[in-house]
């Protein structure tokens, strides 16, 4: 399925900005991120995802529901073998359509209280990503009516699949990106139009529902959203380490925050260094992408943690912590 | 603030609630049955009754929560639940320890939620911004209106929700253990502050709670419930202990058990 050039649009725009900066970045390779399209490109794209990750990290962190974004994740792996192997439109779409069924269904398990607490996250991520584990494998042929003949050949973890798993920001193509800007651009623009909601309903469902708040469609549009937001950040991050953006930098907002706002403007600060720095030192270190900007968010995590723990312990000597 | 006098009310005689024999099951089960009871505009009115005697049943099948078995109720004309009724009902739950202590959320955050009106969940104008900072300084929480709720006592806690109710503008308020888990000095002056709502503004305030003794010295009408309305009236009027024990058919314990009431009843004037 093709989008409109989304990212074509961003990037004319943004990218003299990236390339009259460029000479003022650190190391040797980090700086062509700022000059060359192909990784322009995936620098772009690294940012919105992170904003809008933050962005929903701070609801989903409030909703109790950290762990939803690696469970969406996994099944959006599912989709994405099954995009692999079958092919024709690009994985992607896959997995938005996995990971939004998946997202309604968790949903609807939780809210009817079918299956309390977490125990429908688990069950979605392990049986999705096993389905795309098997389905990587698999060496069959099927006839189905309409379609046609169907010839699975075993793909096996190849690069392109590791990319999904891990991140890859070398890997990223414009069509992907267009699907990232469009992805981003209309949850930033639900979110930022239902936060009231979110919170509302979070905080007192009840007293939300008397005031007319439309409770369920909220929660249900929330779900839709984070499947959206967890597909378009998979390319980027690596489904296995999804919960590093969408969670991490939420939590390290909170614990400098004292308003509900504040909170999400840290997140935001967080985010983006995170991954302005996970970027450069995956570059200049020549690792995984994914997994760098994981590990500073962990880090900045454990900083803010210790040494506010260090600051209330010698400033305030006689408050109780909590 | 649209302040209606009594008089006005009274030539009307328009009933905020109507409730007319209203029997409810939950879960298959008769929880109230033949429920008769209307409440008149600025009326402040407390429903007492034991534990499991269907006081949140009742209140969340006033709000809409929960769908009658037989029987009707309206609110301002209204069905529960109905278009109309978004912001002009409010709810106070058992907030004090319901609140989520995970959410970074300031008072003025907290209360500002109380102006959002069905789907109109757009809050940033002045219009609002001014009913949130006078429901803040009606419960005279000016000074903590920018800390976290997480930061708060029970009883600052339990007044920056009812401020929230407060900024929706309702003329009905309903309060569900609003006494639960704040101190003696907060609790008198939250019953203070609603009789005095009541007196000025005229609004209608039902307040459901378990202390029966807090609930009589504050509140002009009250209504005993278990499993259906066993006493309404002036408060004034509301039985002894000892009747109210009777109709509960509970069993004194010791043979002596008049010393222990009256010692109970130091302990009460005390309290007050």
């Amino acid at each position: 399925m093709a989008l409109p050039p989304f990212g074509d649009y961003i990037l004319e725009v943004v990218a003299p900005f990236l390339e009259s900066v460029a000479p003022y970045m650190p190391g040797d390779i980090f700086p062509y991120f700022f000059t060359l399209t192909l990784l322009q490109r995936a620098l772009i794209a690294a940012i919105l995802v992170t904003m809008v990750a933050g962005f929903l990290g701070c609801f989903l962190l409030t909703r109790n529901l950290a762990l939803i974004g690696d469970g969406l994740a996994h099944v959006s792996f599912g989709g994405i073998a099954v995009g692999i192997v079958l092919g024709g439109m690009g994985p992607l779409w896959y997995a938005l359509i996995f990971s939004v069924i998946a997202a309604v269904f968790i949903h609807e398990l939780q809210s009817r209280e079918i299956l309390t607490g977490d125990a429908s996250i688990a069950i979605f991520s392990t049986g999705m990503l096993a389905l795309g584990l098997v389905v990587l494998r698999l060496e069959v042929s099927f006839e189905l009516p309409l379609i046609g003949l169907i010839e699975l050949s075993p793909v096996g973890i190849t690069n392109t699949v590791e990319g999904y798993l891990y991140g890859n920001l070398y890997l990223l193509n414009p069509d992907d990106l267009d699907l990232i800007v469009f992805i981003s651009v209309i949850s930033f623009a639900i979110l930022f139009i239902l936060r009231h909601g979110l919170l509302a309903t979070t905080i007192d469902p009840l007293a939300a529902k008397i005031q007319g708040v439309p409770v369920r469609v909220i929660g249900l549009v929330f779900s839709i959203l984070t499947a959206a937001v967890v597909v378009s950040m998979v390319k980027i991050i690596g489904a296995l380490l999804v919960t590093a953006l969408l969670v991490t930098p939420a939590a390290t907002g909170q614990l400098v925050g004292r308003s509900f706002r504040e909170c999400i403007l840290y997140t935001q600060l967080f985010g983006l260094s995170s991954v302005l720095l996970g970027i450069y030192l995956s570059a200049e270190l020549d690792t995984g992408g994914g997994s760098m900007i994981a590990l500073v968010t962990a880090c900045m995590f454990a900083i803010v943690v210790i040494s506010k723990a260090v600051i209330k312990s010698l400033i305030k000597r006689n408050e109780n912590l909590n | 603030m649209q302040s209606v006098t009594k008089d006005a009310d009274l030539s009307k005689c328009q009933c905020p609630l109507i409730v007319s024999n209203l029997s409810v099951k939950r879960s298959g089960d008769l929880i109230i049955k033949d429920i008769n009871l209307s409440i008149t505009q600025g009326e402040f009115v407390g429903i007492v009754g034991p534990n499991g005697s269907g006081k949140t049943t009742l209140i969340l099948t006033i709000l809409g929560i929960l769908k009658p078995f037989t029987g009707d109720v309206k609110i301002y004309d209204q069905g529960p639940g109905s278009k109309n009724l978004h912001g002009r009902i409010a709810w106070v739950s058992q907030a004090a320890a319901n609140l989520p202590n995970n959410i970074r959320i300031t008072v003025r955050e907290l209360v500002r939620l109380g102006t959002m009106k069905g789907f109109n969940l757009a809050l940033r104008n002045s219009k609002n911004a001014e009913q949130v900072n006078e429901a803040i300084n009606m419960v005279g929480l000016q000074e903590y209106a920018d800390t976290g709720i997480s930061k708060l006592s029970g009883g600052q806690r339990q007044r920056a929700v009812i401020a929230r109710a407060l900024a929706s503008k309702a003329e009905f308020i309903v309060l569900d253990e609003p006494l639960v888990g704040i101190d003696r000095k907060s609790r008198n002056a939250l019953l203070k502050f609603l009789d005095e709502l009541t007196h000025q503004t005229g609004t209608t305030i039902l307040m459901v709670s378990h202390d029966i003794t807090a609930v009589r010295r504050s509140t002009h009408r009250m209504i005993y419930l278990d499993e259906t309305i066993q006493f309404d009236g002036n408060t004034e009027k509301f039985p002894d202990l000892d009747i109210i024990a009777e109709l509960r058919g509970i069993q004194p314990v010791h043979e002596d058990i008049h010393t222990t009431v009256s010692s109970d009843c130091q302990v009460c004037a005390e309290e007050e």
